[in-house]
């Protein structure tokens, strides 16, 4: 069964209400799990319409919701497989506002996710747009980001729309990967990453990260340090600074990563750690973000922190 | 609770001024305390007094199959394996705890003039709580405390005070274990000041401590096989693994607990107990369903030294 991920872009709450309800409404006649992800006042707005009482709809604040882009493709999977048999119809409305730029295009990457995590479940998933309130920029990438758009009454297939892997090799493009002079360096040469895990730890501490974001930290660099002993090529180093508010760790080696790490590597949830791609994917679920770079100088790979 | 005033050794660290403790759960439990015990003590000049009614060759603790002439060290005055009738009972056949002290302060005094470093001294008691018509521990608790007197503050004698779990109740275990100051269990299996692996018996399984990384992969797959083959056969209940003092464990570890889990028998889940916050974090985040084969056991409900199951 395949996803149907839809754009609506939407002006005012009367609009927004006049197609989620019947959307809805619609999904709970069909006997599907129903979940309506929004903003508020929005999600008020559904509620009063809807009622709470006795509806099997499960009614989630877009704020609690959207924090972290793979948590979210982590929680919206949870939900799918939690409802199987039946699919899984979501009103799914992103926040924009409060994220820097780069966090803003993490966030458009994951939209363009959506069709690869639940290409085959079966879902339908509309993702509304706020026209008056969002930057155009947002707007204009919602077009490419989903196959489907519903726009002043009209649907009809996005003729803008891009396919996630071709969306996320944009994406990287878009990254710059410089790096400080004054960065701290430690060479990893071992096999034995005791000590990076106390230099991470110390690290982290002086940086004012403490208890369990820290000790993440600590197993996110740990993993990424242990996949570049395993398939890297001597010598292998980490690079740690701070930018602005977050604290910064690059692990980086020689070799040249063959197959490259396609734009998808690390973002769709495996079903068990014992599936290939469990490390990376708990790495960025263990930090803010991670990035990816494997050119012909060397892999490296960048993990973001808040402090 | 925790009860930071016992001290938990490897039986190859007990050492003079120690009046240990050892609740087995079973002869498996019993014999990799008291083997290395007695064994060490024979191979390192130091006399062994073992107060058991078994014969020499077929003392509790050694296996079936004893890789030392007991004989000879016997002769030697090494060791010394003592009746109970000889040792602490009386002529009714009675305990008698001042009959027990008597007898060991002559055979710490015997051994200096002998020229022993030291004395080792065991027994198993489980007979003493185990007698018809007994009222309560109060002679036993009693010997108890003027054996730690006495041996606490030597420079020579070192004991086990053996019981099996099963001899008695459990408010019983806990008076009996306040009695010492030395928790004794077995050696690691593995141990390099990053992390160490020890067997538990009760519940079965490994008890995991440090930090598990890439580096030790391989020594702590290969004790997980080993500890199952062991028990292979006889279901219990899962293999357990106590994690309270895992302070880390890499990704690839959870991918080899799950690549364990999956290879045992079904029916038999890989049982993680005591998980400390940082652990149970990193699973709670990937979620325990993609950890199959892998089940949340006891929680932290550690009271010096003895965990307890929900």
């Amino acid at each position: 069964m395949s996803l149907e991920h839809r754009a609506f872009l939407y002006r005012d709450v009367d609009e927004f209400l006049a197609v989620t309800v019947p959307f809805l409404k619609s999904g709970l006649e069909r006997d599907e799990a129903v979940v309506a992800v929004a903003r508020e006042p929005n999600l008020s707005a559904l509620r009063d319409v809807l009622g709470t009482a006795g509806t099997p709809i499960l009614y989630r604040d877009s704020a609690e919701f959207y924090r972290h882009p793979v948590h979210t493709l982590r929680d919206y999977q949870a939900i799918v497989k939690k409802s199987e048999p039946r699919t899984v119809r979501a009103l799914a409305e992103p926040v924009w506002d409060g994220w820097d730029e780069r966090q803003t295009l993490e966030w458009v990457r994951y939209e363009s996710l959506i069709n690869v995590v639940f290409e085959n479940s079966g879902a339908r998933a509309l993702c509304p747009y706020d026209t008056e309130a969002l930057p155009p920029r947002v707007v204009a990438e919602a077009r490419r980001t989903h196959p489907l758009l519903l726009a002043g009454g009209d649907s009809a297939p996005s003729e803008e729309y891009i396919d996630p892997e071709t969306f996320g090799s944009g994406c990287d493009r878009r990254v710059r990967f410089d790096r400080p002079r004054g960065a701290d360096y430690l060479p990893i040469d071992g096999d034995d990453l005791h000590k990076l895990r106390s230099f991470v730890g110390e690290h982290a501490r002086r940086n004012g990260l403490a208890g369990q974001p820290a000790r993440n930290l600590v197993t996110a660099v740990n993993e990424v340090a242990a996949n570049a002993l395993q398939h890297g090529t001597p010598p292998i180093g980490l690079w740690l600074w701070r930018d602005g508010s977050a604290l910064i760790t690059e692990v980086g080696d020689n070799g040249f990563w063959r197959p490259g790490p396609s734009p998808l590597t690390g973002f769709i949830p495996p079903d068990s750690a014992l599936q290939r791609g469990f490390g990376l994917w708990t790495v960025r679920l263990l930090v803010d973000l991670m990035e990816l770079r494997a050119g012909w100088d060397g892999t490296f790979v960048r993990l973001h922190v808040k402090c | 609770m925790e009860t930071p005033w016992f001290a938990k050794r490897p039986v190859s660290q007990v050492r003079p001024g120690d009046h240990a403790w050892l609740a087995y759960s079973g002869a498996e439990e019993r014999d990799s305390v008291i083997g290395p015990f007695v064994l060490e003590g024979l191979a390192t000049n130091e006399k062994v007094v073992y107060v058991t009614d078994a014969s020499a060759d077929r003392l509790p603790g050694l296996g079936p199959r004893q890789l030392v002439d007991v004989h000879a060290h016997g002769r030697s005055g090494q060791l010394r394996v003592i009746s109970r009738r000889d040792a602490c009972l009386d002529r009714h056949g009675t305990f008698e705890p001042a009959m027990m002290l008597d007898t060991l302060a002559r055979e710490v005094d015997a051994a200096f003039g002998q020229g022993f470093r030291a004395v080792r001294i065991t027994t198993d008691y489980s007979w003493l709580v185990n007698e018809p018509g007994r009222s309560d521990l109060g002679p036993v608790l009693g010997c108890e405390h003027r054996v730690g007197d006495a041996v606490s503050p030597s420079t020579m004698a070192m004991a086990i005070c053996q019981i099996d779990r099963r001899a008695c109740r459990r408010d019983e275990l806990t008076a009996l274990r306040d009695a010492h100051e030395v928790l004794v269990e077995v050696n690691p299996e593995f141990d390099d000041g990053i992390l160490k692996i020890v067997r538990t018996f009760q519940p079965d399984g490994l008890r995991v401590e440090g930090e598990l990384d890439a580096a030790r992969h391989t020594v702590f797959a290969e004790q997980l096989v080993q500890v199952s083959t062991r028990r292979s056969g006889v279901p219990r209940g899962g293999l357990h693994l106590d994690l309270s003092r895992l302070g880390f464990i890499d990704l690839g570890g959870l991918n080899l607990l799950a690549q364990h889990a999956v290879a045992l028998p079904a029916g038999e889940p890989l049982v993680l107990d005591n998980l400390t916050p940082n652990v149970e974090h990193v699973i709670e985040m990937v979620g325990w369903h993609r950890l199959p084969g892998l089940t949340r056991g006891a929680e932290r409900s550690i009271t010096g030294g003895e965990e307890t199951s929900r």
